[in-house]
């Protein structure tokens, strides 16, 4: 009799693959072992089958199932038409669809050139204004050392001195001051030509 | 549809019919049509999906996105659907790798981030009944938490095999199909699955 007990994986298939044959129903309905070790693991997946559908049910509501289609639908919608294409420089339409010739990487380097030279230039004719005393630079060193003895008497203070012993919005109103003087007058046609989100509906 | 004198197939479940109305549509041209029956084929096998992902991924947001992926690729690649095969186990296998990306980047993300709180992603199931004591209510959402623990335990194929067999109640030949595996070793995956189960979580 114990010779012919189903084997764990038999029971496993009986449980959730196939039927019992015949003979294995005739063994299940002798052997109160065997029937209760098939009940157990019937209960244990229905367990776990049931816990499962019901922490996904609670999770996905069918107010949010509503949602999610309305999202794979909308999605959709949109599937397959071409990008809108800015024209640039601004004002200019594009005569025929723009295909972009050059790979992302050199899009990319490129960009960052330009980020940088802009940087430069900001960052050049501010530190210049500083090093060389001009006018305006000059009042501001003159105040700061005026209210703060602790500057080198006698010395240009340089901008590391100066940014250190100034606030933040004092910093911050020098540098308005440097990007509203002539100088950032250099970038005005770089500005015209950047189309701005107000042009472009 | 099918070649005249073939052996006589199996019959084509709704959803099959309805993928291939749709694969139909989308050939001839007819997208605004097609993507109205897709509405309706998306309404019926939403609820399973959202079954299979949220119990691998453990994870709202997860499981929503990756049946979303799923079906906007189902979509978008209909074309390429074989009317021979039923299309749940074309649907499953491409919801199963949506899962299975989310998982990796889920893990990559980890690897760069601090949790803020242990309670952020927890699942809101409490399968407890109106019906029970607190009492009654607490026992019932540690057995729930302990089987989640076990079913998460599992190694990451047996999971994916457990989940399509049991939950999804695909046949081993059609999980077979969709994971690219051969039937012997998706019982073999099963079968480890559920000793270790019940390893776990049998009471005796």
């Amino acid at each position: 009799m114990k010779a012919s007990h189903l084997p764990d994986d038999r029971l496993i298939e009986l449980c959730m693959l196939d039927a019992a044959s015949a003979t294995e129903q005739h063994h299940l309905s002798a052997c109160a072992r065997c029937d209760a070790r098939r009940v157990r693991l019937q209960r244990l997946l229905d367990e776990v089958s049931d816990t499962a559908t019901a922490a996904a049910d609670a999770a996905f509501p069918p107010e949010r199932l509503a949602r999610q289609q309305a999202r794979i639908l909308a999605h959709l919608q949109h599937e397959g038409r071409p990008a809108r294409v800015i024209a640039f420089p601004a004002g200019q339409a594009p005569h025929e669809p723009m295909v972009s010739r050059t790979r992302p990487r050199s899009r990319w380097i490129a960009g960052a050139a330009v980020a940088g030279l802009v940087v430069g230039v900001i960052a050049g004719r501010f530190g210049h204004d500083y090093t060389f005393a001009r006018p305006g630079a000059a009042r501001v060193i003159v105040a700061r050392t005026a209210e703060q003895p602790e500057l080198r008497d006698g010395s240009i203070a340089t901008i590391q001195e100066i940014t250190a012993s100034i606030s933040d919005d004092e910093f911050l109103n020098q540098l308005e001051m440097a990007i509203d003087e002539p100088a950032a007058a250099a970038l005005q046609p770089l500005d015209e030509l950047t189309p701005r989100a107000w042009d472009v509906r | 549809m099918t070649a005249a004198g073939a052996p006589a197939p199996a019959p084509l479940s709704r959803d099959s019919q309805l993928a291939a109305e749709i694969k139909g549509l989308v050939t001839s041209g007819e997208r605004d049509a097609a993507r109205e029956r897709y509405g309706e084929l998306v309404a019926r096998q939403q609820r399973r999906a959202v079954r299979i992902a949220y119990t691998y991924l453990r994870d709202v947001h997860d499981a929503d996105e990756a049946v979303q992926d799923a079906f906007v690729k189902v979509f978008t690649h209909i074309t390429s659907y074989r009317e021979d095969l039923p299309f749940e186990v074309w649907f499953t296998r491409i919801l199963v790798n949506a899962c299975l990306d989310l998982r990796k980047s889920r893990s990559r993300r980890l690897r760069w981030t601090v949790p803020m709180s242990s309670t952020g992603d927890m699942p809101p199931a409490d399968p407890a009944t109106p019906e029970q004591t607190p009492e009654q209510r607490l026992v019932s959402r540690e057995r729930a938490n302990e089987i989640t623990e076990a079913v998460e335990s599992l190694p990451a194929r047996q999971r994916t095999v457990f989940t399509m067999c049991h939950l999804a109640e695909q046949t081993t030949a059609e999980v077979s199909q969709a994971l690219g595996l051969s039937e012997a070793t998706v019982r073999v995956h099963l079968f480890r699955a559920i000793r270790k189960l019940r390893r776990l979580l049998e009471r005796d």
